[in-house]
């Protein structure tokens, strides 16, 4: 016998074996008793020269309603990069302010194809398997959601088994999955079903530009094949690693419990670290009782447990690996102590490799960062996408909204909580301004912002377009998406916060992450919970703030004070006879209250008036009332409220002394207010920051100038 | 004459003439006031009241997003207007430069405000031809010669792997842009002392004369140009360092950052000025 010849029938007889070995070794993937009524098990190998998965994919699922099921939708995400009729493609080629690089270049297309589909018995589905359009004809073309005729219809509590296999393109990175040379990011990949929904059947929408994902919380096991030298990251943790020198490739098995997606990431560059967040060295027992009292629990119950940290960063941004742990571990720290206990044993970092545009993206355990060879230590990058990455595994992970229907619930949660993390950890942060790569804080002192700043920015300019609470596609533009459910969503969350105070906003965060953990909560879970913990029925600042479109706008019109005089003027009938107050009798009068002993001429006294105004649509519901402080001369304050239903209201004040200012919510808790410029009134005109801006301005416009006149 | 020796002389020449460089001053000052009065008004109504006024920044997001959404609409009009105002500068500047490369090319002559303008009216049409006639230079330099630089570095930042390459391919492009500007801008700077020193009236003439010159001695001849442009680069540099220190809030400490941006606006001016002396002496002390 030939021993090439040779070699290559035992090559062959373990390919097959290899083939078989999923259905050999997984005979009967059962749901986890207790755990979720989904489970799969899955073996992918990557052929990193073809930029190709090539997959087999067994999935567990227990029907968990009343109803009774005929049938199963599958999303094929990677199928809104195989043309241009997709929904994903159409939408960002229609976009027209962010539109640029959106469709991969020729032959960079990614796809998926479901190759074979079968119930564990061995029946052929697929010659059912159609592709639906669950958002309506206008999607026509797309093909990322398939549906599957089953041939017995699932009964409540009854499972079904079923078994596929795939192959899929990996495309040119597009919406952060693909490759870049030798690196991948593959998120997205595999079939997967769309989470069924008691009385709405299958809720999975097409893959649309401005929506993210949507799924139930399953069991997984996956084995990764890759080539030997590829670094792998994946969602959980790794359970098994199989090298086969025969062939240079090698699997790497990652389970995880519990979560409702998987993701990974393969790169020979990878450097590979691991570090443990240990709770007691960052959480002082003060801090612990210190939370544990503000959220009304018992002490064990904000205890937090020990987690690895892993990170796979590329080594050229390796002086930054400490930068990267410190913001994790912060970000660890404080959504656990704020929220509750990270619930799992790993997390991964990935610094995503060089132009993969995988960064700043979340995954269940695993999420993406980024950063330059050249960070500023100033601005809080990559600090920042860390803190809000980490955070989705608490808004998306484990609270699982529906990104598609309310990515306010998941976007504009994580941003508030990301504001407030890096604000606790970090302080303000300077703005992120690069020029040929170089960060400008190294050379200009640029101003620190809060993200709360910047997100009230954004936030106000967006409210005329669309109510936050719209489905992701159905957004005005990308700009209004982004800016409503992130900024705006976020800034509305601090204002509530304001609103409600302590000890109340903390516990309803608390209440609402620890009641939905595991669940898909929607909007009015969150409302309800609110109402319940806050005992006040804050309905009204959902239908108005969210719900509505119109601008929230609260001010100071006037603020006038002028002396009462001691007699007024005019005709008065006194004692049965008419007299005349004439302006002579009048000064008359005043002169000798001035003189009279006993200084009558303090008691002077001045009517001060304010003019509020409500100059945008909206206005404050329930018990809510604006309240406004007058301040003196003579450095007392008066504080009135206000319902601010109407459209103004004048307040008058009878003091001694005139008024030097007025000023709505003086306490700054109505953050959404379009103008607080207009929120005060000072009656003195020029105010010295106003020079000095002005000034600036001038020099900025004097430097301006000279560069036009240096070419001249 | 040396390189150093061409900037010491330029430099004392710019110092016996100091008025020059306040006439540019007052105007940039004049106009700047002028592009930024309307913008002033609204501040002030906006902010005149406002206890936003009493800490709003220079760079305060709150206020800037605040005025993006109420004048938002008007930026059309706002880039328009600042569009116009700078082709005016600069058709102003192209005027004064007459009376700059004129005034500092008469050792002998005053600074007054007369002969000054006598010179920015003289010459100011045979300046405009210069610029139109630099603007093939420009061509040349931005369009062919950096735009083949990009496609031979286009290959290695395509490729790269890391940031890195792009990151220093970049900048070295960016780089190269600069001194083929700084190089281009002198050869204007030379033919306008040329039309000046020589009396020429003829641009192209003077172009050449220009030309000439600099074939003989281009490197040295950037060298004192470069230079200058270092001491600026210098001079703004120790600006911002000594800006950092008038933080403090007050009024003194206020008045103190004003007057400090003043003095740097009235150097640039100043160094403007140098540019010129400085190449003016060098352009006479080699006649070609």
């Amino acid at each position: 016998m030939n021993i090439r010849k040779c070699a290559r029938a035992v090559v062959g007889a373990s390919l097959v074996l290899l083939a078989a070995a999923p259905f050999l070794a997984a005979q009967e993937p059962l749901a986890t008793p207790g755990g979720p009524g989904l489970r799969y098990e899955i073996w992918v190998e990557l052929d990193a020269a073809g930029k190709m998965l090539h997959g087999k994919e067994e999935i567990v699922w227990t029907n968990p309603t009343r109803d009774v099921v005929p049938d199963m939708l599958l999303h094929l995400y990677w199928n809104a990069f195989k043309n241009e009729d997709s929904a994903f493609m159409r939408e960002s080629l229609a976009e027209t302010m962010f539109r640029a690089g959106a469709a991969p270049g020729d032959g960079e297309w990614g796809w998926i194809d479901l190759t074979d589909i079968r119930l564990a018995d061995g029946s052929d589905l697929k010659p059912g398997l159609q592709f639906v359009l669950p958002d309506g004809p206008e999607t026509a073309g797309d093909q990322t959601v398939a549906r599957i005729l089953l041939p017995t219809p699932v009964q409540p509590g009854e499972s079904v088994h079923l078994r596929l296999e795939f192959r899929s393109k990996v495309p040119r990175t597009v919406a952060r999955s693909g490759y870049y040379k030798n690196s991948f990011f593959i998120g997205q990949w595999f079939p997967k079903p769309g989470v069924y929904e008691e009385g709405r059947g299958w809720n999975c929408h097409a893959y649309h530009m401005n929506s993210e994902f949507f799924a139930d919380f399953a069991d997984f096991v996956v084995h990764i094949t890759v080539p030997e030298g590829f670094v792998v990251g994946a969602t959980g943790k790794r359970t098994g690693a199989q090298a086969d020198g025969s062939t240079g490739r090698k699997t790497l098995t990652f389970s995880q419990a519990m979560v409702h997606d998987f993701a990974w990431t393969a790169d020979p560059r990878y450097l590979l670290i691991e570090r443990d967040f240990i709770a007691d060295r960052e959480v002082t027992a003060q801090e612990y009782r210190e939370t544990a009292e503000l959220l009304g629990l018992p002490l064990e119950e904000v205890r937090l447990p020990n987690v690895k940290m892993i990170l796979l960063i590329a080594p050229e941004h390796k002086s930054q690996i400490d930068r990267h742990f410190k913001a994790l571990r912060a970000a660890i720290k404080y959504y656990g102590l704020w929220y509750g206990p990270y619930p799992y044993e790993t997390v991964t970092m990935v610094d995503p490799p060089y132009r993969t545009g995988s960064g700043g993206m979340e995954y269940p355990t695993l999420f993406t960062a980024g950063t330059s060879v050249l960070a500023s230590r100033k601005a809080l990058s990559p600090e920042g996408v860390i803190v809000h990455e980490f955070g989705h595994g608490y808004w998306y992970g484990l609270v699982a909204t529906n990104e598609f229907e309310a990515a306010w619930l998941d976007e504009g949660f994580n941003t508030y909580s990301t504001g407030q993390v890096l604000a606790r950890a970090y302080g303000a942060g300077a703005l992120p301004l690069r020029f040929k790569g170089f960060p400008l804080d190294w050379f200009l002192r640029l101003p620190r912002v809060f993200d709360f700043e910047t997100d009230r920015a954004a936030a106000i300019n967006v409210v005329r377009y669309d109510p936050v609470t719209a489905w992701s596609w159905k957004f005005y533009d990308q700009v209004s998406y982004a800016a409503n459910v992130y900024m705006r969503a976020a800034t509305l969350l601090r204002t509530l916060e304001a609103y409600l105070g302590e000890p109340a906003w903390p516990r309803i965060m608390r209440t609402y992450h620890t009641r939905f953990r595991f669940r898909h909560p929607t909007k009015d879970d969150f409302i309800g919970v609110v109402n319940e913990v806050s005992g006040r029925d804050m309905t009204w600042f959902f239908d108005t703030f969210f719900e509505g479109t119109e601008t929230f706008d609260y001010g100071v019109a006037s603020v006038s004070s002028v002396k009462v005089p001691a007699r007024r003027r005019g005709v008065y009938d006194l004692d049965g006879s008419r007299e005349e107050w004439t302006r002579k009798k009048a000064a008359e009068f005043e002169a000798a209250r001035a003189k009279a002993p006993g200084g009558e001429a303090g008691k002077d006294a001045y009517l001060t008036t304010v003019v509020l105004r409500r100059y945008g649509e909206a206005r404050l519901g329930g018990d809510a009332s604006v309240r406004v402080l007058a301040r003196f001369e003579d450095g007392s304050t008066e504080t009135r409220t206000w319902d601010g239903q109407a459209r103004w209201a004048r307040l008058e004040f009878l003091k001694p002394v005139k008024a030097e200012s007025a000023q709505v919510d003086p306490e700054g808790v109505w953050l959404i207010d379009a103008n607080l410029a207009n929120n005060s009134r000072g009656v003195d005109g020029l105010r010295r920051s106003v020079v000095k801006l002005m000034s600036q301005a001038l020099f900025t416009v004097q430097c301006l100038l000279h560069f036009v006149g240096s070419w001249s | 004459m040396s390189v150093l020796q061409a900037v010491v002389k330029g430099l004392g020449s710019a110092v016996r003439k100091p008025r020059l460089a306040v006439i540019l001053y007052v105007f940039n000052l004049g106009f700047a006031a002028a592009v930024l009065l309307p913008f002033f008004a609204v501040v002030q109504s906006e902010l005149g009241h406002s206890f936003l006024g009493s800490n709003v920044r220079p760079v305060d997001v709150m206020w800037l997003g605040e005025a993006a959404l109420k004048y938002g609409d008007a930026a059309p009009a706002v880039i328009g207007q600042a569009l116009a105002a700078a082709l005016l500068y600069f058709a102003l500047s192209l005027f004064l430069n007459g009376g700059v490369v004129g005034r500092l090319l008469d050792r002998e002559g005053r600074t007054t405000l007369e002969p000054f303008f006598a010179d920015c009216g003289r010459y100011f049409w045979r300046f405009v031809r210069i610029f139109l006639v630099s603007l093939v230079f420009h061509v040349l330099a931005f369009a062919a010669v950096l735009n083949l630089l990009s496609a031979l570095i286009r290959p290695a930042t395509e490729s790269a792997v890391t940031e890195w390459p792009r990151l220093i391919l970049s900048n070295l492009h960016f780089l190269i842009a600069l001194l083929l500007l700084s190089a281009v801008r002198m050869i204007v700077d030379y033919a306008r002392i040329a039309v000046v020193a020589d009396a020429e009236a003829k641009v192209l003439r003077a172009l050449r004369h220009a030309l000439k010159f600099l074939g003989k001695r281009f490197f040295r001849a950037w060298a004192v140009y470069l230079l200058l442009a270092l001491l600026t680069v210098a001079g703004t540099a120790v600006f911002y360092v000594v800006l950092g220190r008038f933080a403090a809030p007050g009024v003194a400490g206020v008045a103190a950052g004003l007057a400090w941006m003043q003095a740097y606006v009235l150097f640039r001016a100043w160094m403007r000025t140098v540019f010129v002396a400085a190449q003016a002496e060098y352009y006479r002390a080699h006649p070609y």
